[in-house]
């Protein structure tokens, strides 16, 4: 059989064990061994951002990530942006409000990228919204309303440094 | 962490038919929790991945899996040489051979890119590795590699798409004015965010798969069919799609191979395509042309349309994408002739994509209109609304709504069309150019019988159960505030079961026909299910109500009363309490009273009962006007849409706020297929160059302006039940038009082949 690694994860802020083989990337194991299935694969080559996850507060693309490369890090997925609650992050809230997204395959992708473009601090305007959003496909075609959606919750979100808490 | 109270909306009739009720499913879809096909755990799993033939014609001489079958974790290799014994099944036409094989993996190869070798391994990275080791080898034939190929030829007239009226070469002869152009779209593809890809599983002779479907009992049936077993025997779930835009609506060649390996081997297998496998392994829109001559009078009044056109299909069967759909309905002309071809060619065979034919055909003829306008000296608006249609000539029906007046005025008001200057190349900032265009659509109205079952529960919770499918257009949504509506209850109170072919039919989630279709089924459920109830309560000796001297009762606000407010007043829960009952279970089709099992099986499983526009008394079609500015660098070429304003009659909105998404995503995809989208084929060996979804281009976030919908429909009861037109194929037809006359008048060049890209301008 194919080698295996053993890897020790920060997901979500909880220690999850698995033994997979070194090439297996980040969305893989997320999917395939950890149950996460919320982070989607639309593309599996980077193009899309429906994969879009954070590590270390960063979005990155968990399809070119390896699983491996991400130990000692902090992911954080679409799972883990409520509240232990259950109570909505901003950004979900306003996707739900402003109806942004029609078959939600990209939309785990498009909040995950939302949450970080308000915390990066590029939800100035419309315009920069969309620039900094368009790493992330939507077929369905609901840009008009994600950026309302992001335009909203940056607003909700007065501080942007109390966003790093997420996790 | 900062949270925000997810906001409640406030007014109550949101939840109704309507209303502006916010995605019901809208929770799970944020949070991830929603589940879509690959994402069913299932024990014991193994992968299968697929290796296409690298030729666009010939045969399969010898595959040599022996390296292959040595890696480490590799299962099974399935070629040509395997014995599938499966059969083919019923076509979308309805039509099945009597006992022909059907070989998933076939040894005549008929496209580059077509399927010929499985590999099933313990994960799906060792299947990728060890598919790798397989050497093929081939007998090339001569091949077509696409409708551009000097081999191509001109292919064969479609008799049932060939349409005429009155004298149309004589009429253009005789016309005063005469226009004419030929105008190309390539290969588009569907992108849809959830790549294809299923799980499949047998439980002896039971096969169950999650696979994303648009039609779940229409592939149940494929299903059954391939593999000759009682279409009882097969259960395809698949209660959330991610996407489909009418490629998930037929079971596929990848469907058959997976779920034959896994009766093969025993064991559950998961097939995924690979985002490229996305643009080879099923079809997207054929390209076309299409020539189009018009003939006018000196004041505009058109004399004469002749159209001839043309669109790619495979080798292997015949899809045609109709050039010559819209063009016989958009305007008055009493002289008309329309023909249209196929031309075979070698690649998958092309399918539905939204708004087919009509989003094509609209390009051609709403292109020449303006053109034919702009020859004239004269408005865009005017010249359309000056040729007006009275009737349907081709059907010779009056329409059931045409509000395309109301849209073409309505929309032209909300843009500031009468603030436009004429001439093209006339309006500018510095350096750029702007430009305004209009473009006109259609889309048919079709229906099919469906079916749904209505449960009130003792909580007195209200369950919707179909086998509908929502992938995104709002079919949750649409179904809980129909339930909701009648029963007077809040949308939080009902609950929808959706997705799996084992709950009642439903028609095809295409064609924009599920929700005038379903919600008819659903309707008519829940009033038998609320009648059967109040015959309870005003009968049954245990009922408060029975001594009221009612004799119906009132549902609204949550209550059950009498309807002049006399006597008692119970909840759902109270009143089933009272009764003593656990549940009440109501199914209704809109079948024919008295249809057989097997004419209720036929009805969902097929297009047999499918009702097209013109069978009734009325032409019935959902209409629109795009209303396109954009802004053009003079220097480099580079088109940028920054407004759009459109407006739509779709009839009666079920749900205003979910429409206007539908009708956004259609727009957006029309930006894309007039700027962006164009599958590329290497003419050397019919590769599909740019299959992936960083080459083939589709819109980002930053290519979309605001956009702006209209809706002025009024409902019509002939189109469906509720008063309801289709909404999610006419969104995009007239876009590419729109934008292409759009850009003639910012730059004075008329580009008729789409995508119109810079070097074009230039």
């Amino acid at each position: 059989m194919t080698r295996t690694i053993h890897l020790s994860l920060d997901i979500n802020g909880e220690r999850r064990e698995l033994d997979v083989e070194p090439r297996v990337t980040l969305l893989d194991a997320l999917r395939d061994h950890l149950a996460l299935t919320g982070t989607k694969k639309g593309c599996d080559q980077g193009q899309c951002g429906a994969c879009t996850c954070h590590v270390d507060d960063k979005r990155v693309l968990s399809c070119l990530t390896l699983a491996a490369q991400v130990e000692g890090r902090q992911v954080t997925t679409i799972e883990g942006l409520a509240d232990e609650n259950g109570v909505l992050h901003a950004v979900q809230s306003a996707f739900i409000e402003h109806d942004a997204f029609q078959c939600g395959y990209c939309t785990p992708g498009q909040i995950m990228s939302a949450v970080a473009c308000i915390r990066e601090g590029h939800a100035g305007s419309d315009a920069e919204i969309r620039e900094y959003m368009s790493g992330n496909l939507c077929r369905c075609g609901a840009y008009n309303n994600i950026v309302v959606a992001v335009r909203e919750a940056a607003k909700a979100v007065s501080a942007p440094a109390r966003m790093v808490e997420v996790a | 962490m900062t949270i925000m109270e997810p906001r409640k909306h406030g007014d109550a009739s949101d939840g109704m038919i309507g209303g502006r009720q916010s995605r019901f499913e809208g929770s799970l879809k944020v949070t991830g929790a929603a589940t879509y096909a690959l994402e069913y755990p299932a024990e014991n799993l193994a992968h299968a991945i697929l290796v296409q033939a690298t030729i666009p014609a010939g045969k399969v001489v010898s595959v040599d899996k022996a390296a292959a079958l040595a890696a480490p974790g590799v299962l099974m290799i399935l070629t040509p040489e395997d014995d599938f014994g499966m059969t083919v099944a019923t076509d979308w036409g309805g039509n099945r051979p009597d006992n022909q094989p059907y070989y998933p993996l076939p040894r005549d190869v008929k496209y580059n890119g077509e399927p010929i070798v499985a590999v099933v391994a313990e994960s799906r990275e060792q299947a990728f590795e060890a598919a790798k080791l397989i050497c093929i080898r081939y007998e090339a034939a001569p091949h077509v590699a696409s409708i551009a190929d000097p081999k191509a030829g001109e292919g064969q007239v479609m008799d049932n798409l060939t349409t005429k009226w009155g004298d149309a070469e004589a009429a253009f002869a005789a016309a005063p004015v005469k226009i004419e152009g030929e105008y190309r779209t390539p290969r588009e593809y569907h992108v849809a965010m959830e790549p294809h890809g299923l799980t499949a599983k047998w439980d002896g002779n039971e096969l169950t798969i999650w696979e994303p479907s648009q039609w779940s009992h229409g592939m149940a049936r494929t299903y059954s069919e391939w593999f000759n077993i009682p279409y009882e025997d097969v259960r395809l779930i698949s209660p959330f799609i991610g996407g489909g835009f009418g490629s998930k609506g037929g079971a596929l060649a990848h469907g058959a191979v997976a779920a034959f390996a896994s009766r093969k081997l025993g064991r559950p297998i998961r097939l995924a395509l690979t985002r490229p496998q996305n643009f080879t392994n099923y079809g997207g829109r054929a390209a076309t042309y299409q020539s189009i001559k018009l003939g006018a009078t000196e004041d505009g009044i058109l004399q004469s349309i002749i159209h001839r056109g043309a669109s790619e299909t495979s080798t292997y069967a015949t899809w045609p994408e109709q050039t010559g759909a819209a063009t016989p309905i958009l305007y008055k002309v009493e002289n008309f002739s329309s023909q249209h071809r196929v031309v075979p060619v070698n690649s998958v065979t092309p399918g539905a994509l939204r708004g087919p034919g009509k989003n094509p055909s609209s390009f051609g003829i709403e292109s020449a209109m303006e053109e034919l306008a702009y020859k004239l000296n004269m408005d865009p608006l005017d010249i359309r609304l000056k040729n007006y249609n009275d009737f349907d000539r081709q059907s010779n029906k009056p329409w059931s709504t045409r509000r395309l007046r109301e849209a073409l005025t309505e929309g032209a008001e909300a843009f500031g069309w009468s603030k436009r200057s004429h001439a093209p190349r006339s309006m500018r900032e510095g350096k750029t150019l702007i430009g305004w265009g209009i473009g006109c659509g259609t889309f048919p109205v079709i229906q099919a019988p469906s079916e749904a079952m209505i449960r009130i529960l003792g909580n007195g919770r209200v369950e919707v159960v179909s086998g509908a499918i929502d992938m995104g257009q709002g079919t949750y949504t649409i179904l809980a505030q129909t339930a909701a509506d009648v029963f007077g209850i809040p949308v939080d109170q009902v609950e929808v079961h959706l997705g799996d072919s084992r709950l009642p039919g439903a028609a095809i989630a295409g064609g924009s026909m599920l929700a005038g279709s379903i919600l008819g089924a659903v309707h008519k459920a829940a009033t038998a299910a609320r009648d059967e109830l109040i015959g309870l309560a005003l009968s049954d000796a245990k009922s408060p109500l029975r001594d009221t001297g009612a004799n119906t009762l009132a549902f609204a606000g949550g209550r059950i009363t009498p309807p002049r407010g006399e006597g008692p007043s119970l909840t759902l829960p109270e009143l089933m309490a009272a009764l003593g009952r656990e549940q009440l279970e109501t199914t209704r089709n809109t079948l024919p009273d008295g249809a057989s099992a097997e004419e209720q099986r036929q009805a969902w499983t097929t297009m047999a009962k499918v009702q097209g526009p013109t069978m009734g008394e009325f032409s019935m079609h959902s209409w629109c006007a795009h209303f396109a500015e954009v802004r053009v660098d003079e220097d480099f070429g580079t088109v940028r849409v920054s407004r759009m304003v459109s407006a739509f009659d779709c009839g009666r909105l079920y749900n205003p706020r979910l429409v206007e998404s539908q009708w956004r995503g259609g727009i957006i995809m029309g930006i894309g297929q007039a700027l962006l989208e164009e599958g590329l084929v290497d003419l050397r060996n019919g590769r599909t160059v740019n299959g992936n979804a960083g080459d083939y281009l589709v819109p980002t976030n930053s290519d979309i302006p605001d956009i702006q919908t209209i809706s002025v429909g009024v409902p019509d009861y002939n189109a469906s039940a509720l008063g309801g037109k289709g909404v999610g194929e006419v969104g995009i037809v007239g876009v590419a038009a729109s934008i292409a006359n759009a850009v003639y008048h910012a730059t004075g060049k008329r580009v008729r082949d789409l995508p119109i890209t810079l070097e074009k301008l230039i």
